[in-house]
C-alpha cells in the first residue's frame, strides 16, 4: 500500500490568510516598482539601455555609488559593532531592566528623523557635546564641528537605525539556551572558541536580519543626508529625489532608483548567503 | 372630508422636499452671481497680507471681494492649465520661471498702460516679456549675518571670500531661487563686469565660486535649517537670504540683513491677468492697486519686500539709491537644469 501523498501547501486554506498583505504589496508596491523599472527601460524609440549606459560613463556617479554604499556600509557596520552586545545584554538581564531596556531603543522609534536630526545638529556641532567632550579629555587640541562631515553622518544615521540591529539579534540570541556555553566550557572550550563555534553561529540569522534591515534603510536615506551632511555629498537617493522633484527627469529618477535597489538587494542577498556559508561551515 | 393640512401623500412629500432643496441649495449660487468677487491664486505664505490689508483695500475702493487660493507657482500653473477652457481664476501670482511657462501654454494675457494704468510707473526690468505678467513687491536678497560674530557686518559680497569665513558660511543650493545670486555675483567679481551682463558669463561663475569652498559649512535646500545655523552661530553668514525670511527674525535672533555695497537682488515675485478669466475689469483692478505705491507702502512692514512702483518708498533699512538687480529668469529657466548638474560636481565635499 501506498504511503499518502502530503497535501500541497497551496489547498492549505491557511495561506489564505496572506491574501491582504499580497494584494497590498501588489497594488502598494510590485506595482509602481514595475512602473519605475518600465521608465528606465523605455526611452522615445522603444526599449533601450541608453539610460543605464549614461549614468555609468559619468566618472561623477560612480563617485554617487560609492558614496552610498561607502556610507551604508559604515552605518552598518557601527550599528553591529554597538548593536550585537547590547542584543545580548538585553537577552540577560532581569525582567525589569529589559522592560527598561526595550523602552528605551523602541521609544525612540516614536520620533521623527527630522527631529533627530537636527538633534544631532546640534551634539556634532563645534561647541556640541563630542567636540568639548574630545578637548577636554585632550584627544583634541581644539573644538572641531563633526556636523556636515561623513563621520557626523555615520554616526547620526547608526543612532537612527541602532534598534533595526538590536532587536533582530535579541529575538535570536533570547532563543538560545544559556546552558550550550557552560557545557562547551565544562568540556574544556576557551571563551573566544566558545563565542566562535557556538554563540557567533546561533545568532547568525538574527545578525543577517539586523544587517539587512540596516544596510537596506541607510542605502536609501534621504532625509538624514539632506540635513546632517547637505548638498555637497550627493547619494543615490538625493539624486533620485532631485530627478523626480526638481530635474522633473522621471527616466534618470527611475534609473537611479533602479540602481539603487539592485544595490540593496545584491548586498541583502549576498549577506544572507554568506551567513548560510558560514553557519554551516562552523 | 379629508384634511388637507394633515394628509401626507409620499409624492406631496417628495416635491416639497425636492422644492426645499432646490431653494436652499440655489441661494448661495444666486448671492454668488450678484456678488463681485475674484479668485485670486498665488503663494499659501501670501495669505495672511492678501486676505487682510490687500483684501479690505480692494473690498473698500471697488466694494468686491477677493477669494484667495494659497499654494505654490507650479500647483496654480497647473489650475491654469487644467481650467484652461472655462478659467476660474482671474489673477495669479506666480514666479517669473513659472510666468514664463504660462506663457508659453497661452493661459495670460498681455497688461497694458490704458487698462493698468501703474505699469507705467514701475522700475525698469519688471515688466516682462511685453508685459504678460508684472513684478510687485519682490522679496530682496542680501546678506544675513550673525551679529555676535560678525559685529561689523558684511557689507560686501567680495567678502565672503576672506579666508577668515573658513567653515562658516553657509550657501543656498542652486536648486533655491535663492542660491542663483550667489553663482551671478562670483561671475561678476570673476570678471569684473557688471552684473547685469555678468550673469550671462556663468562659466567665470563657476571658477570663482568653487574658490568658496573651504569656507563653506554647508550648502542647504533646507532654509529653515541654515537660519537655525545662523542663530546658533555655528554658522556666521548666509549670502543670498531672503529679507522676508531674516527680518522678522531679527528681533527674536542675533541676526541682521546686510544689503551690500554690490547691491541687492529682487526676487521673481510676479503678477498676471489669466486668459478669459472671470470679472476682467476687477482683476485689472486689482493688478494695477498691487503695482500702486500707495498699497506697496502700506504692505511694507508685512512683507519686508522691495516695491516695483518708483514712487513708493524703499523698505526700511535700505538706502534710497541702493542698487537692485534683475536676473533675467527667462535665460535661467534655459539652462538651470545644466548649471544644477556642474553645481554638484564642481561644490562636492
Amino acid at each position: 500500500m501506498k504511503p499518502a501523498a502530503a497535501p500541497s501547501p497551496w489547498r492549505d486554506p491557511v495561506v489564505l490568510l496572506a491574501v491582504p498583505a499580497l494584494l497590498y504589496l501588489v497594488l502598494l508596491y510590485a506595482l509602481p516598482l514595475l512602473w519605475l523599472l518600465a521608465k528606465s527601460f523605455v526611452g522615445a524609440d522603444g526599449l533601450t539601455l541608453r539610460p543605464y549606459v549614461d549614468f555609468f560613463a559619468d566618472p561623477f556617479n560612480w563617485r554617487v555609488v560609492w558614496n552610498t554604499l561607502g556610507i551604508a556600509l559604515w552605518v552598518t557596520l557601527v550599528c553591529l559593532v554597538i548593536g550585537y552586545p547590547a542584543a545580548f545584554a538585553l537577552a540577560r538581564a532581569g525582567a525589569a531592566l529589559q522592560i527598561a531596556m526595550l523602552v528605551a531603543i523602541i521609544l525612540p522609534l516614536s520620533v521623527g528623523v527630522v527631529v533627530k536630526s537636527f538633534a544631532w545638529q546640534i551634539v556634532l556641532r563645534r561647541d556640541g557635546v563630542i567636540s568639548q567632550f574630545l578637548v577636554g579629555i585632550g584627544l583634541w587640541d581644539e573644538p572641531q564641528r563633526l556636523l556636515f562631515t561623513e563621520t557626523g553622518l555615520v554616526l547620526g544615521a547608526a543612532n537612527i537605525f541602532l534598534p533595526f540591529m538590536i532587536l533582530p539579534i535579541y529575538s535570536v540570541v533570547k532563543l538560545i539556551d544559556p546552558r550550550l556555553l557552560e557545557a562547551g566550557a565544562t568540556l574544556g572550550a576557551a571563551p573566544l572558541y566558545r563565542f566562535v563555534k557556538i554563540m557567533l553561529p546561533l545568532t547568525l540569522p538574527g545578525v543577517v536580519s539586523g544587517i539587512a534591515f540596516v544596510f537596506s534603510m541607510s542605502v536609501s536615506m534621504y532625509v538624514i543626508p539632506s540635513l546632517l551632511i547637505g548638498d555637497r555629498f550627493q547619494t543615490l537617493s538625493t539624486l533620485t529625489g532631485r530627478s523626480f522633484l526638481f530635474m522633473r527627469n522621471e527616466q534618470l529618477g527611475s534609473t537611479t532608483a533602479v540602481i539603487l535597489l539592485a544595490l540593496a538587494i545584491g548586498v541583502v542577498v549576498g549577506s544572507s548567503w554568506l551567513a548560510r556559508r558560514l553557519g554551516s561551515s562552523a | 372630508m379629508p384634511n388637507d393640512l394633515t394628509t401626507f401623500s409620499r409624492r406631496r412629500l417628495l416635491a416639497g422636499t425636492a422644492a426645499a432643496a432646490a431653494a436652499f441649495g440655489g441661494f448661495p449660487a444666486i448671492v454668488r452671481a450678484q456678488a463681485r468677487e475674484i479668485v485670486v491664486g498665488g503663494a499659501a505664505n501670501f495669505a495672511p497680507w492678501m486676505n487682510g490689508t490687500v483684501a479690505q483695500a480692494f473690498e473698500a475702493k471697488h466694494k468686491a471681494k477677493i477669494v484667495y487660493e494659497g499654494s505654490r507657482s507650479l500647483v496654480n500653473l497647473e489650475k491654469m492649465q487644467k481650467n484652461k477652457d472655462k478659467p476660474y481664476l482671474s489673477v495669479v501670482m506666480m514666479d517669473d520661471p513659472v510666468m514664463i511657462l504660462a506663457v508659453k501654454e497661452g493661459l495670460i494675457e498681455p497688461l497694458t498702460p490704458a487698462t493698468v494704468s501703474n505699469l507705467a510707473k514701475l522700475r525698469p526690468g519688471t515688466v516682462h516679456m511685453d508685459g504678460m505678467w508684472a513684478n510687485y513687491l519682490q522679496p530682496w536678497q542680501g546678506i544675513a549675518y550673525n551679529t555676535k560674530a560678525l559685529a561689523g557686518g558684511f557689507p560686501a559680497w567680495a567678502d565672503m571670500y576672506d579666508p577668515k569665513f573658513k567653515g562658516r558660511l553657509v550657501i543656498p543650493s542652486l536648486q533655491n531661487t535663492e542660491g542663483l545670486a550667489n553663482l551671478v555675483m562670483a561671475a561678476a567679481i570673476e570678471t569684473g563686469k557688471p552684473i547685469e551682463q555678468a550673469q550671462f558669463e556663468i562659466d567665470a561663475g563657476f571658477k570663482k565660486i568653487k574658490t568658496l569652498k573651504p569656507n563653506i559649512l554647508t550648502i542647504c535646500t533646507q532654509i529653515p535649517q541654515a537660519m537655525n545655523l545662523l542663530e546658533q552661530g555655528e554658522a556666521w553668514a548666509i549670502p543670498s537670504l531672503f529679507s522676508s525670511v531674516v527680518i522678522p527674525r531679527e528681533k527674536e535672533a542675533p541676526i541682521k540683513m546686510s544689503a551690500p555695497k554690490e547691491g541687492i537682488f529682487v526676487g521673481p515675485a510676479g503678477v498676471c491677468l489669466v486668459k478669459g478669466g472671470p470679472n476682467k475689469e476687477l482683476a485689472l483692478a486689482l493688478i494695477d492697486m498691487l503695482l500702486s505705491a500707495e498699497l506697496q507702502d502700506k504692505l511694507q512692514p508685512e512683507t519686508f519686500a522691495f516695491p516695483s512702483n518708483t514712487a513708493a518708498k524703499p523698505p526700511v533699512g535700505l538706502a534710497a539709491d541702493v542698487k537692485v538687480h534683475n536676473l533675467d529668469w527667462a535665460f535661467v529657466a534655459k539652462e538651470r537644469g545644466e548649471w544644477v548638474k556642474r553645481w554638484d560636481r564642481d561644490m562636492a565635499m
